[in-house]
């Protein structure tokens, strides 16, 4: 019995604990980072954005959440229930699951496994599932056709998002996250990589649906895109599904380019504050550049997005990669 | 035939052609307020200024007669300043009043002076005052507006005949009103109102009503009396706000009777709008399309056609006459009229009962003898041309009837039949003139037909016709002049007794002595109802008269407004009125009644479409395929049966204001009434 | 040159940086929202909100019934009935604004020759039915009634620009 305790109860315990202690502060920040979107694009129009509910508008992600919750679920007659049911859980599912892998601070991750970007890798490229089976199920022309759109832009910006952390890769030396954030202790990778720095961001943004890139959810032409018939709690999902996977992608743009839980500085002042505080700074930083950016661009034509996949970033990120693998050979500047 | 020059542009006129008419003819047009074309001229507007070469000021083109080598400017700088002059001085004393003036948005002064007027006046004085006069019933007088165009006081004068109209005062303080304070009682007095270039008069029962620009206009024919006026309907949304005259140089020119005019009022009022039926009590109660057909059916079942009846009534169009001349056919009836005064009317012989001279050609004829009628009421647009015949002198006229105030001096011979025998045995006097006249005409009216001898009536006419040369080559001067617009029509369908058939005056008494089952009135209300006994009466009309008030069932149709129909005036002449609002409620156009009764009877009659009925009804009478043409009808002698020894001749109508149901449900006219006619001075009026 | 130019711009991202920039410049900016149900911006004198029949001082409505409102409206939106009063003067029976198809153009204030029908300034006329919005003139002459003082004041105001 004993062994059962210590074997299986206790270690399922805590890991229970620790992943509650990752999904709901992420709740919380998908919460919230609607939140600070409407408060950032509305500063941007010189607006004052939600300022109603709660001081400074505080209480509108919570105020927005019992909406959608008591909200009457709608099951298009026509649709395939199971599929369309199923699309929104898949969605959520994997853009938090891929947290696990996340390393907080050094030592504060769950699953410190060895091939953690590929583990990253494969979960960011299932949420094209989701999306697929959304505008499937739902037996609607603008469904399908936004999902038919995000498929193809998401297999179009991976292929490039796969040739950066390939470079990265082959400047940290290994697969596991946290050695890859140690790997710029002295000098974080964003600035010898910085275009591959760009061009990740700007995947980012594709691979998250955001705009200039969203055009699955192009209102204007597609309505709502691929949730066009979804309501109540199953667009809740997709939409923290959503918000998740970007935080998600801001998290791997901190730990991959930006320092992870590194202070900025290896000195005094900056040492004392903890890791997963700078951890979340850079995070913020890097959500915020993905509001200031959907403040700031209009939406790209689909012929246009696909050309700059495919006939850009593609050939662009994989001569980066030839010139990274060359310097480090030539220079002999292998990762330790 | 001068030749003149306007505008640079030759052109040659008749002689006597005013500048005006010479300018229209030529294409320019010129502003006017007093001139009128059935009028003289005045010319004291003075808007009708043109230039003309060698004259030091310009000309008022309206008064002066086109002459060789004038050369004539419409449309110079002199020409428009001296307009804007003039309207600047009719401004003066107009009020501003144009929104709530009835004029406003077809008034002559409004649309001149948005080509004439300046934007604001220079006149700081105090504006004239003018007090409203009182002209009766019919029409609201505004005398602020009047601009002293007279053409009331012209029109009342040379057309109506009724010189009631005068200007009294002089300059600023000249005023239009009745020489004696009165209202204008004559039939005509309604056109004045259209004659008025702006808004001081107005029509008393549209007042304030509605705007012409909200109106829909829908051309139709008047069925008020037989001359078949035509007419403009005005309707708003569902309801007939104003009847117009509508020009027809052949029928009523531009004019029309007060009743046509003013008697709309009665179409809102006293409908019937669903079918009733009368349960075991007596009374009636409102009812279904099919319990009321129902009712007739049971009624039906089983009875022998020779004992159902049919008469139609005065206002009947000829499609629904068609039918129900089929559907009494159909059912082995003999027994139909559409003689519900009982007149004398020969249906075999078309000249015997038409006006054969025409309306327009009155003004040909050089004599004229009236009989028993008084078309000054009968038919106030053939008195009109009447009157206008004999202002153009050369015309005389003999009276044989009751002596009435006409609009023209005529002799009075008598009072009845004997008078008649004598000229037609040419022992009176006037047959001398008859002699010597080459383009004689009569004008046989009901009340020398609607009676027990008008058969020897008729036959005396015609013999005066033969004697006298009535009947030309060219020319056919024997004219009966009817008070229904429905008579002819009927006459030519052939809605006259059949072998063995009775006629309305037989029918009633045999329905008084139950040997009709079935008596069917389509609009008929002028019998004597309370003769009918225990006959099951159908009636189908619009509105709840007397036929009503008697009847067993009643199936309501349509006004003359309400439905798409032909009729036959006096003349001969097939027109054709157009459905200008639906009729109200359950009521349906009259000939789909008749069609869908017949249906239920057993007796479908074969034609389901307004076509069809009309294709029905032309090969019943050839006539009816041209529409506003005459065709002569060729001249018998008509042999009188019976003896000529009635009482004298009695007018046919003894009110002009109300004549038919629909006048008679006429508040309007109900005014026009208590004002003129009861008045005993009206009664007594006579200067024949 | 202009292709160097135009690929150095292209690859430096010159212009969404600059795009980027200005976006984050405007976010410093003073914001333009009104706290509204509690603050309310500046209405002109013209401001075409809710309509309202007027009175003279002396409480004689102002309406005669010559239904040029009517006429000019380009929504169909105004039906209008009269007949004569009792003193023989012209008024309406009827006076009914559908303000459901009211697109708000102020061609009937325009239009009115006696300053009776008016779009004053009141914007908060929100309904919970769509029946409510069927004004007839017992409405809009109450409404007339409610807001006389700012009318009057706007049309002074309006008054020498006409």
């Amino acid at each position: 019995m004993v062994g059962f305790w210590d074997g299986y109860v206790w270690p399922g315990v805590v890991i229970l604990a620790q992943i509650l202690l990752i999904v709901v502060p992420l709740l919380v920040a998908v919460a919230y980072l609607t939140y600070a979107e409407r408060k950032v694009i509305g500063a941007i129009h010189l607006r004052k954005g939600p300022n109603v509910v709660g001081p400074l508008g505080l209480l509108q992600p919570i105020a927005d959440g019992l909406k959608l919750l008591v909200k009457e679920t709608i099951l298009p007659a026509r649709a395939n229930i199971g599929v369309f049911v199923l699309a929104p859980i898949i969605t959520f599912t994997l853009s938090f699951i891929a947290w696990a892998v996340i390393p907080f601070d050094e030592g504060w991750v769950l699953a410190d496994i060895n091939v953690g970007v590929l583990y990253l890798f494969a979960v960011s490229s299932l949420g094209v599932y989701g999306v697929l089976m959304a505008g499937w199920a739902s037996n609607s022309r603008y469904a399908f056709l936004g999902a038919l759109r995000s498929a193809a832009q998401m297999v179009s910006y991976e292929v490039s998002i796969g040739f950066v952390i390939v470079t990265v890769l082959i400047c940290a030396g290994s697969l596991n996250l946290s050695e890859i954030v140690m790997a710029q202790k002295d000098l974080w990778f964003f600035i010898p990589l910085f275009p591959m720095f760009v061009i990740f961001l700007i995947s980012a943004l594709a691979e998250t649906n955001r705009s200039p890139f969203d055009l699955p959810e192009d209102e204007s032409a597609l309505v709502a895109g691929y949730f066009v018939e979804y309501s109540s709690m199953l667009f809740a999902l997709f939409y923290l599904g959503e918000y998740a996977a970007m935080i998600l992608m801001s998290g791997m743009t901190v730990i991959l380019f930006l320092g992870g839980w590194l202070p900025p500085f290896d000195i005094a002042p900056f040492t004392w504050v903890p890791g997963i505080i700078w951890f979340g700074l850079k995070i913020a930083l890097v959500l915020f550049v993905f509001l200031w950016a959907r403040a700031t661009f209009p939406r790209y034509r689909y012929d246009q997005l696909m050309r700059l996949g495919w006939k850009v970033f593609l050939p662009f990120s994989l001569f980066w990669v030839a010139v990274t693998a060359g310097a480090v050979v030539a220079f002999d500047w292998y990762p330790s | 035939m001068p030749t003149l020059t306007i505008d640079g542009q030759e052109i040659t006129v008749e002689p006597g052609t005013t500048l005006l008419q010479a300018c229209e003819e030529a294409g320019s047009e010129i502003p006017r307020f007093c001139y009128h074309e059935r009028l003289s001229i005045a010319g004291n507007c003075r808007m009708c200024l043109v230039e003309m070469e060698k004259s030091p000021k310009p000309v008022a083109s309206c008064a002066m007669p086109a002459a060789d080598g004038m050369v004539i400017h419409t449309n110079t700088e002199s020409v428009k300043k001296a307009r804007e002059g003039v309207m600047e001085f009719l401004l003066i004393n107009h009020p501003l009043d144009c929104p709530i003036c009835d004029q406003g948005g077809e008034c002559d002064l409004q649309d001149q002076a948005m080509a004439y007027g300046r934007d604001s006046s220079r006149f700081a004085e105090n504006k004239r005052a003018v007090e409203g006069k009182d002209f009766g019933p019919l029409i609201k007088t505004f005398m602020t507006r009047c601009i002293h165009c007279t053409r009331c006081v012209r029109f009342m004068e040379e057309v109506a005949g009724a010189p009631d109209l005068g200007g009294l005062y002089r300059g600023e303080d000249m005023e239009i009103a009745t020489v004696l304070e009165k209202g204008l009682d004559s039939e005509l007095s309604g056109n004045i109102i259209d004659l008025c270039p702006v808004g001081a008069l107005t029509s008393q029962p549209y007042a304030f009503n509605a705007r012409s620009w909200e109106l829909r206009f829908t051309e139709s024919v008047d069925v008020l009396d037989a001359a078949g006026s035509n007419i403009r309907v005005d309707a708003r949304g569902r309801q007939v706000m104003r009847v117009l005259p509508r020009l027809n140089e052949d029928v009523n020119e531009e004019w029309l009777g007060d009743k046509s005019r003013f008697a709309y009022d009665g179409l809102l009022r006293q409908r019937l709008d669903r079918p009733y039926l009368r349960d075991a009590n007596g009374k009636l109660q409102p009812a279904s399309w099919e319990q009321a057909f129902a009712a007739i059916a049971d009624r039906a079942k089983g009875m022998d056609g020779r004992r159902f009846g049919a008469i139609a009534g005065d206002l009947v169009d000829c499609e629904s006459m068609t039918a129900l001349k089929d559907l009494t056919d159909a059912l082995g009836s003999p027994h139909i009229d559409c003689r519900q005064d009982g007149a004398k009317l020969n249906a075999s012989q078309r000249a015997s009962y038409l006006f054969n001279t025409t309306i327009a050609g009155i003004e040909d004829a050089d004599t004229c003898l009236l009989i028993g009628t008084n078309p000054r009421w009968e038919a106030p647009v053939i008195n009109q041309r009447i009157r206008k015949r004999w202002l153009m002198g050369g015309f005389a006229i003999g009276v044989i009837g009751e002596q009435r105030e006409l609009t023209y001096r005529a002799d009075y011979l008598g009072a009845g039949p004997a008078t008649l025998a004598e000229i037609a045995d040419g022992q009176h006097a006037f047959g001398n003139v008859l002699e010597a006249a080459e383009r004689p005409m009569l004008i046989l009216g009901m009340g020398a037909l609607a009676r027990e001898d008008g058969d020897a009536v008729l036959g005396a006419a015609s013999k005066i016709a033969e004697r006298y040369g009535f009947i030309g080559d060219d020319w056919n001067g024997f004219n009966v002049l009817h008070t229904a617009a429905a008579r002819v029509g009927g006459l030519d369908l052939g809605l006259v007794p059949g072998d063995g058939g009775l006629d309305t005056a037989g029918m009633v008494a045999a329905a008084g002595r139950g040997e009709l089952d079935m008596l069917y009135l389509l609009g008929a209300d002028e019998i004597d109802m309370s003769a009918l006994g225990q006959c099951f009466v159908i009636y189908q009309g619009h509105h709840g008269d007397a036929g009503a008030h008697r009847a067993d069932v009643i199936l309501p149709g349509a006004a003359y407004t309400e439905k798409s129909a032909t009729y036959v005036n006096t003349e001969g002449r097939a027109q054709r009125g157009r459905l200008a609002v639906f009729p109200p409620g359950d009521a349906r156009e009259d000939w789909t009644i008749v069609r869908a009764l017949s249906a239920v009877l057993g007796h479908a009659l074969p034609y389901d479409t307004l076509d069809a009925v009309r294709a029905r009804m032309t090969s019943l009478s050839p006539h009816m395929i041209e529409r506003n043409q005459i065709a002569r009808a060729a001249w018998e002698l008509i042999e009188g049966q019976g003896r000529l020894d009635g009482p004298a001749f009695a007018t046919p109508i003894a009110n002009y204001y109300m004549t038919d149901p629909i006048s008679r449900a006429s508040e309007t006219m109900a005014d026009c009434t208590a004002s003129f006619v009861s008045r005993p001075e009206a009664l007594t009026g006579t200067d024949a | 040159m202009s292709f160097i130019d135009r690929s150095t711009k292209a690859l430096l991202l010159t212009e969404l940086v600059s795009g980027l920039a200005l976006t984050f410049k405007y976010m410093f900016r003073k914001k333009v929202t009104i706290n509204y149900p509690y603050e309310k911006g500046p209405l002109s004198p013209r401001f075409r909100g809710e309509h309202a029949l007027r009175r003279y001082p002396n409480g004689e409505e102002r309406c005669i019934a010559c239904k040029l409102c009517e006429a000019i409206c380009p929504a169909l939106a105004i039906t209008i009935e009269a007949e004569p009063r009792e003193d023989g003067s012209r008024r309406t029976t009827r006076y009914d604004i559908d303000m459901t198809k009211c697109i708000y153009c102020g061609f009937c204030q325009e239009a009115c020759p006696v300053d009776a029908i008016v779009e004053g300034p009141n914007y908060e006329f929100a309904t919970e039915t769509r029946e409510e919005l069927f004004y007839d003139k017992d409405k809009l002459l109450a409404n007339g009634d409610r807001w006389e003082k700012q009318i009057a004041a706007n049309l002074a105001a309006d008054a020498p620009y006409r």
